[in-house]
């Protein structure tokens, strides 16, 4: 069973197109790289992949269902983690990840767990908005990997992200499936098998190839 | 019943962010002030007058009060990510609308405790148990159909200026009958045509709709 199979999407706003047409595989547990310049379309992919979105045109099947009518069963198998963090400023980091645990019917000692995996147990009591940005994103992927998701998708993850951290994300992910947007070009080489090139303005046609 | 640890979940949540230093509460209580001094400076209340008049500054309080409440239940979630966190959860949209409205609900019933004591003290208005259940069954249905419209008004740039439009004109069958209900209260007449189940009646309805309705206004 592939991760992902997608095919022909494409995503349009107003008048002009944002996003494809393009087709997507990625296999279980592989490591795929989004690059391109800004406005490229790929938040715009993650959160169709995400199923926060609806494609325009397309077929999308996530971990064996179809994305499009089935997004029950896909949503609680996936992990997604956009450009904002997803707490709550004005509770602790422990808080944040207890009330996410509370939504996905995990015990509270998860949330603790989650926190240790991304090292901010020290922090645990402090409130999200008192966070470094760097320790905000830890928190964030905490958040999106609380319930072990087979399937992720990162939009920058290494935003603010200093070098121990970019190591931890390789850790995090091993193990399961993720599409990665990312700038970074190296970041993109260590931790993916394969990269997904957009053209400016979504309208080229993706090229796929190996990072490096 | 998972459903409703969600909802208490997010009510909880809510709840526990606006006491942690949130800007709803002071907003509110200062504007209720506020309306309730000018209101007794620009109306010459007596014993006679009070009982007539009053249930107008309830109300025109009470509708912009929640208009302040609302207008924020949805747009920080929006912003800061966690209503696209949320919504990923096994928790389903109807569990989150229902969590946040159950807040909000919470929200306006502090501040109509505030309000009620304060319209007695500042404007002598005379406040009993049917005006009270008449304020909170009509903030029942507020809050729903308010919640419902902060969620889409949140999708966009202009909400500040959407939500009354869209949210106002769906309060009004409230209004009316709590105006009615708490006018005749005041007048320490019985209350005539049964206003209180009337607004029972649409809190039932609007709670049921705006639950219904909430899959297609949260998610895309």
């Amino acid at each position: 069973m592939r991760a992902v199979l997608g095919h022909d999407l494409t995503q349009t706003y107003g008048a002009g197109p944002v996003l494809g047409p393009l087709d997507l595989e990625l296999e279980e547990g592989e490591h795929l790289a989004l690059l391109g310049p800004n406005g490229s379309g790929k938040t715009t992919l993650l959160r169709i992949l995400a199923t926060l979105a609806r494609p325009a045109t397309g077929a999308l099947q996530i971990l064996g269902h179809d994305a499009l009518a089935q997004r029950q069963l896909v949503r609680p198998r996936i992990g997604y983690l956009g450009h904002q963090s997803g707490v709550q400023p004005q509770l602790s980091a422990l808080e944040n990840l207890e009330f996410y645990a509370a939504l996905y019917h995990l015990e509270p000692e998860r949330a603790r767990a989650a926190l240790a995996e991304v090292g901010l147990e020290a922090v645990s009591g402090r409130r999200a908005r008192e966070l470094s940005r760097g320790m905000e994103q830890r928190l964030a992927l905490a958040r999106a990997l609380l319930h072990d998701p087979e399937l992720v998708f990162l939009d920058e993850p290494d935003a603010s992200l200093d070098v121990t951290a970019r190591e931890l994300l390789g850790r995090l992910l091993a193990g399961r499936a993720a599409v990665i947007a990312t700038h970074d070009r190296a970041l993109a080489a260590s931790l993916c098998g394969r990269e997904l090139e957009l053209g400016a303005g979504g309208a080229t046609r993706p090229r796929l190839g190996t990072p490096g | 019943m998972n459903g409703w640890r969600a909802v208490r979940a997010v009510a909880l949540r809510d709840l526990r962010a606006e006491t942690r230093g949130g800007e709803l509460i002071p907003a509110m209580t200062q504007f209720v002030v506020l309306a309730l001094i000018i209101a007794n400076f620009a109306f010459d209340l007596d014993r006679v007058s009070a009982p007539r008049i009053s249930p107008g500054v309830l109300w025109m309080v009470i509708v912009f009060t929640a208009l302040i409440a609302f207008g924020r239940a949805f747009a920080a979630d929006r912003e800061n990510g966690s209503l696209d966190a949320m919504l990923l959860s096994p928790a389903g949209a109807a569990a989150i609308f229902l969590g946040k409205a159950l807040a909000a609900v919470v929200f306006m019933l502090v501040i109509e405790a505030f309000l009620l004591p304060g319209m007695a003290v500042f404007l002598g208005s005379p406040i009993n148990l049917e005006v009270v259940a008449a304020v909170v069954l009509a903030t029942l249905g507020m809050a729903a159909l308010g919640s419902l419209f902060a969620a889409l008004a949140a999708r966009t740039r202009a909400r500040e200026i959407l939500l009354p439009v869209l949210v106002l004109p769906l309060w009004i069958p409230l209004i009316v009958v709590g105006s009615r209900a708490v006018e005749e209260a005041m007048g320490g007449g019985a209350l005539q045509g049964q206003p209180l189940p009337l607004l029972l009646d649409f809190d039932i309805l609007f709670v049921v709709v705006a639950t219904l309705a909430a899959r297609f206004v949260l998610d895309d």
